[in-house]
C-alpha cells in the first residue's frame, strides 16, 4: 500500500512539474491573468465603482461578495456541524464526565490572569480596528473576527472554560453566528428588495443619504461586520467544543 | 420579483437554515415547517426560472450578483449565475428531491437525532443551497465554494448518524477534501492560462487562443479538474467512502445525499467538459479528428466500475448497503455516457442524472420506512412486508423497476439513450457492462421482491409456502402502513418516476435544444 501511495504521489508531482514549464512569466504584464479585462477593470476602476481604496477588500466584499457570503456560510457550517456531532443528548448528557488527569483544575495563575486582564482590552480594540479599517489597509471581517475570537479563547486558557462560557455561552455563540449570516445575506436581500440584484449594494443609496458608490463603501463595512460576528463566535464555539469533547466543562 | 427568481432559489433555504439554527434550541418543532416552507418557496422560484429560460430567446438566463452585469462591466468582474436547460433541470431535480425529503423527514429526524433538530435542518437546508448553487453557477471558483458548502454540510449530516458514522465520515472527509483540492488546483491553472474565472470567459478564451490546446498547464488543469470531480462523485477506484458513509448516515441524510450528491458532481463534469473546456479541447485530439486518449481510456474504466460495483452489490445482504453499491454502478453508467463521446450518449447521461435521482430517492425513502418499521434493513427483516405495508412496497418496487429499466419508468428511457449512444460510438464493451449490470439488478430486485412477498429465509427455505400467514406471527403481517408524512413523499416520488418516464420526450427535447450547438457526433464511428 505504501508503495502505491508513493507511486501516486510521484505521479502527481511529475504532473505538477510538467505543468510548471508552461507557466506564465512571474508578474509579466502580458500574462493572461494580468492582461485580462477583468484585472484591468479591478485595477483601474475599483475606486470609481466603490470609492474603496483597498482593491482587495472591494474584490472580496463587493465584486465577488457572493463568494465571500458563502465562505462565511462555510464557517457557520463548520461551527454547527461540530456542535451537532459532539453535543451529548438524553441519557448520554447526564452521565458523569470521566475524570482525566488533566481535568484536575489548578488555580488560575496570578501572573497569567493579570497579564491577560491587561491584554484583552487591547486585543479587542485592535480587532475592531482591523475590522473597521479593512477598506483602507489589509484587514476586514475575517481577520478582525479571528482576533476577537482569540480574546475569548484567551479567557478560557488563562482561567477555565466556564468563565469564558459565562461571557459567551455556546448556544449564544451559534445564535450570534447566525446573526452574522443574517446581516450579510440580509444586506443582500434588502438591496434586492430595493430594486437591484442580490447583493447590489448600490441600491442602498435609496435609503442612505449617500451616492451609489458610497453606498457600496458603507455596505462593505456592513457585510464585514456580519463576517466578523460569524468568525468570532464560531472560533470560540469550535474551541469550546473540541477542547472538551462537547462536554463544555472543566479546564484544559 | 420574477427577474430575481434565480437569487430566490437559494435565498429561501439560506435564510431558512439560519432561522433553524437560531430557533432550533428553543422550539425544535418550528424547524420542520420552516424547512418545508423554504424549500417550497425555492421550488416555486425554480419553476419560475425554468419558465423564464424557456421563454428567453437564447434559452438561457444570466443573473449577475451585486449588479456587475456584462453590459456595463467586463464579463467576470462579478459572479454570474447562468441558467440554461441543463443547469435549470438539475437545479429543479435538486430542489424537488430536497422538498420531498424535507416533507418525509419529520419523524425520522425527531427520532434519530433528538434535541439536534435545529442543527440538522440547518445543515440540511445549507446542503440544498450548495447543491442548487452548483447547478446554476457560471463561475468556476464560485463552483468550488459551493462544492465546499455541500461537502461540509454532508460531513456533518452523515456524522450525526449511528455510532460508526463518525469513522465512515472520516474516510469521506479525507477523500472529499483531496477531490476538492484537485478541482481547486485545476481552476487555479485555468485562471493562470485564461485570466478569468467566468465559465463563458474561459471558454471564449480557449476558443480564441488555439495555442492553448497544446499547453501543458491547460492539460494538467483538465486532468486535475476531472480527477477531482471523479473523486467527488465516487467513481470506481475512488468509491470507498460512499457505501459506508451512506449506510451509517441517518435516514433523512441518506435520502437527501444518495440521490443528489453524486449526480450533481456528474453534472459538474459535464458542465466543465462542454461549456468550460469546450468539446474541442475535452474530447478531440489536437492533431486529427480522432478522439483523444481520455475517450479511449475512460470507457474501459467505466466498464471496470460498473462490473465491480454490480458484483459487490450482488454480494450484499442488506438492502441499504446494496443500494449504496448500486449508486456506484449508476455513476459508472453516467460517466460512460459522457465519455463514449456521442450525442445520444450525452443525452442519456444527462437524462439518467435526472431519472436516477428520482428513482434513488424512491428507493431510499422506501428503505427509510423499512428501517423504521423493522429496525433493520437486513434481507431477513423483509419477510412479509408487502402484507404489512402494501403501498410503501409498491412505491419501493416502482423505484426498483426503474433501476432495472422496465418501461414505462424513466429508468428505461435513460438507459435506452445510453445504450444507443454506446452503439453509435461502437463502444461495445460499455454495452456489455450495461447489460451485465442490468441483469444483476434484475437478480437483486427480484430476490427482494420474492422475500418481501413470499417470506423466504436467508437459506432459501420457503417457510410460508407461498400462501397463508407466511409462517410469521400475526403481529408481523397485519396491515400497518407507514405514517402518511412518510408514505405520501414516497408515493409522490414513485409518481414522478412514472411521469418522467411517460413524458420523457419533453425532457429530451429540452436537452436536445441544449446539446445541439455543441456539434457532437451523432452517427457511427469514433
Amino acid at each position: 500500500m505504501k508503495k502505491v501511495a508513493l507511486a501516486v504521489t510521484l505521479f502527481i508531482g511529475a504532473l505538477l512539474l510538467y505543468a510548471a514549464k508552461d507557466f506564465s512569466v512571474w508578474g509579466h504584464l502580458q500574462s493572461p491573468a494580468s492582461a485580462s479585462p477583468v484585472s484591468k477593470h479591478f485595477i483601474a476602476d475599483t475606486g470609481v465603482d466603490t470609492e474603496v481604496p483597498n482593491m482587495v477588500t472591494a474584490v472580496l466584499a463587493d465584486y465577488r461578495g457572493f463568494d465571500t457570503m458563502f465562505e462565511t456560510v462555510v464557517i457557520f457550517i463548520a461551527g454547527i456541524a461540530i456542535i451537532a456531532i459532539l453535543r451529548r443528548t438524553g441519557a448520554d448528557a447526564d452521565s458523569p464526565a470521566i475524570q482525566r488527569e488533566s481535568d484536575v483544575v489548578a488555580e488560575p495563575d496570578l501572573i497569567v490572569t493579570n497579564t491577560v486582564r491587561l491584554l484583552i482590552p487591547v486585543i479587542q480594540l485592535f480587532a475592531f480596528y482591523v475590522l473597521a479599517h479593512g477598506h483602507v489597509s489589509p484587514g476586514g471581517g475575517f481577520q478582525g473576527g479571528v482576533i476577537m475570537g482569540a480574546s475569548f479563547i484567551l479567557v478560557a486558557l488563562a482561567w477555565d472554560l466556564p468563565k469564558a462560557l459565562d461571557r459567551l455561552s455556546v448556544d449564544r455563540a451559534i445564535m450570534l453566528a447566525g446573526v452574522g449570516i443574517l446581516i450579510y445575506a440580509g444586506i443582500g436581500l434588502f438591496s434586492m428588495l430595493l430594486g437591484g440584484e442580490f447583493l447590489d449594494y448600490a441600491e442602498l443609496s435609496h435609503v442612505l443619504p449617500v451616492s451609489r458608490e458610497m453606498a457600496r463603501y458603507h455596505a462593505m463595512l456592513g457585510v464585514e461586520i456580519g463576517v466578523a460576528f460569524t468568525v468570532t463566535t464560531v472560533m470560540f464555539a469550535i474551541y469550546a467544543n473540541l477542547s472538551t469533547r462537547g462536554r463544555l466543562e472543566g479546564g484544559l | 420579483m420574477s427577474e430575481n427568481s434565480i437569487a430566490l432559489i437559494f435565498a429561501f433555504p439560506l435564510f431558512g437554515a439560519v432561522f433553524c439554527a437560531l430557533f432550533g434550541r428553543k422550539s425544535p418543532n418550528l424547524c420542520h415547517p420552516i424547512s418545508v416552507a423554504s424549500l417550497a418557496g425555492a421550488l416555486g422560484a425554480g419553476i419560475e426560472t425554468l419558465r423564464r429560460v424557456i421563454a428567453s430567446e437564447a434559452n438561457e438566463v444570466s443573473y449577475f450578483f451585486g449588479g456587475w452585469n456584462a453590459d456595463a462591466y467586463p464579463r467576470g468582474v462579478g459572479i454570474e449565475f447562468r441558467a440554461d436547460y441543463l443547469g435549470t433541470l438539475i437545479m429543479l431535480v435538486v430542489v424537488g428531491v430536497a422538498f420531498l425529503v424535507a416533507w418525509y423527514s419529520k419523524l425520522p429526524v425527531a427520532e434519530e437525532t433528538p434535541e439536534k433538530e435545529g442543527y440538522f435542518y440547518s445543515l440540511f437546508l445549507l446542503q440544498v443551497t450548495g447543491l442548487a448553487g452548483i447547478s446554476l453557477t457560471g463561475d468556476a471558483f464560485n463552483l468550488y465554494v459551493l462544492i465546499e458548502v455541500a461537502a461540509l454540510t454532508g460531513y456533518g449530516l452523515i456524522a450525526m448518524g449511528s455510532a460508526r458514522a463518525a469513522a465512515a465520515t472520516f474516510k469521506y472527509v479525507i477523500l472529499g477534501t483531496i477531490g476538492a483540492s484537485f478541482y481547486l488546483l485545476g481552476v487555479g491553472y485555468l485562471y493562470m492560462k485564461t485570466g478569468t474565472l467566468n465559465m463563458v470567459g474561459i471558454e471564449q478564451f480557449i476558443t480564441d487562443n488555439e495555442s492553448l490546446a497544446d499547453s501543458a498547464a491547460m492539460q494538467v488543469a483538465f486532468v486535475f479538474v476531472c480527477l477531482g470531480v471523479l473523486m467527488k462523485m465516487a467513481f470506481f477506484p475512488f468509491h470507498a467512502w460512499l457505501p459506508s458513509a451512506y449506510f451509517h448516515a441517518p435516514t433523512t441524510t441518506s435520502c437527501l445525499l444518495a440521490p443528489l450528491v453524486t449526480k450533481v458532481m456528474i453534472y459538474v463534469m459535464i458542465r466543465m467538459l462542454l461549456t468550460v473546456f469546450g468539446v474541442e479541447f475535452s474530447f478531440k485530439n489536437t492533431h486529427d479528428d480522432e478522439g483523444n486518449i481520455w475517450t479511449e481510456v475512460l470507457p474501459w474504466l467505466v466498464v471496470l466500475a460498473i462490473l465491480c460495483a454490480a458484483t459487490m452489490a450482488l454480494a450484499q445482504r442488506d438492502v441499504k448497503k446494496m443500494l449504496t453499491y448500486l449508486i456506484v454502478a449508476e455513476v459508472g453508467y453516467m460517466v460512460g455516457g459522457v465519455w463514449v463521446y456521442n450525442y445520444y450518449g450525452l443525452i442519456g447521461s444527462i437524462f439518467h442524472i435526472i431519472s436516477d435521482a428520482c428513482m434513488t430517492l424512491c428507493l431510499f425513502l422506501g428503505v427509510g420506512i423499512i428501517l423504521r418499521k423493522r429496525k433493520t434493513t437486513h434481507f431477513d427483516g423483509l419477510r412479509g412486508l408487502f402484507r404489512k405495508m402494501p403501498f410503501t412496497m409498491t412505491g419501493f418496487f416502482i423505484g426498483g423497476f426503474s433501476i432495472i429499466g422496465l418501461p414505462p419508468t424513466c429508468g428505461f428511457f435513460s438507459k435506452w439513450y445510453l445504450i444507443t449512444g454506446g452503439m453509435l460510438a461502437e463502444r461495445w464493451e460499455y454495452i456489455v457492462a450495461l447489460m451485465f449490470s442490468t441483469m444483476v439488478m434484475v437478480v437483486l430486485f427480484f430476490r427482494l421482491i420474492e422475500r418481501i412477498h413470499l417470506a423466504v429465509t436467508e437459506s432459501g427455505e420457503n417457510i410460508g409456502h407461498g400462501h397463508g400467514d407466511l409462517a410469521l406471527p400475526k403481529s408481523e403481517t397485519f396491515f400497518d402502513e407507514a405514517p402518511l408524512s412518510m408514505l405520501i413523499p414516497l408515493l409522490l416520488s414513485a409518481g414522478v418516476v412514472l411521469v418522467i418516464g411517460v413524458f420523457n420526450q419533453d425532457v429530451v427535447n429540452l436537452l436536445q435544444d441544449f446539446l445541439e450547438p455543441f456539434n457532437l457526433p451523432k452517427g457511427t464511428g469514433r
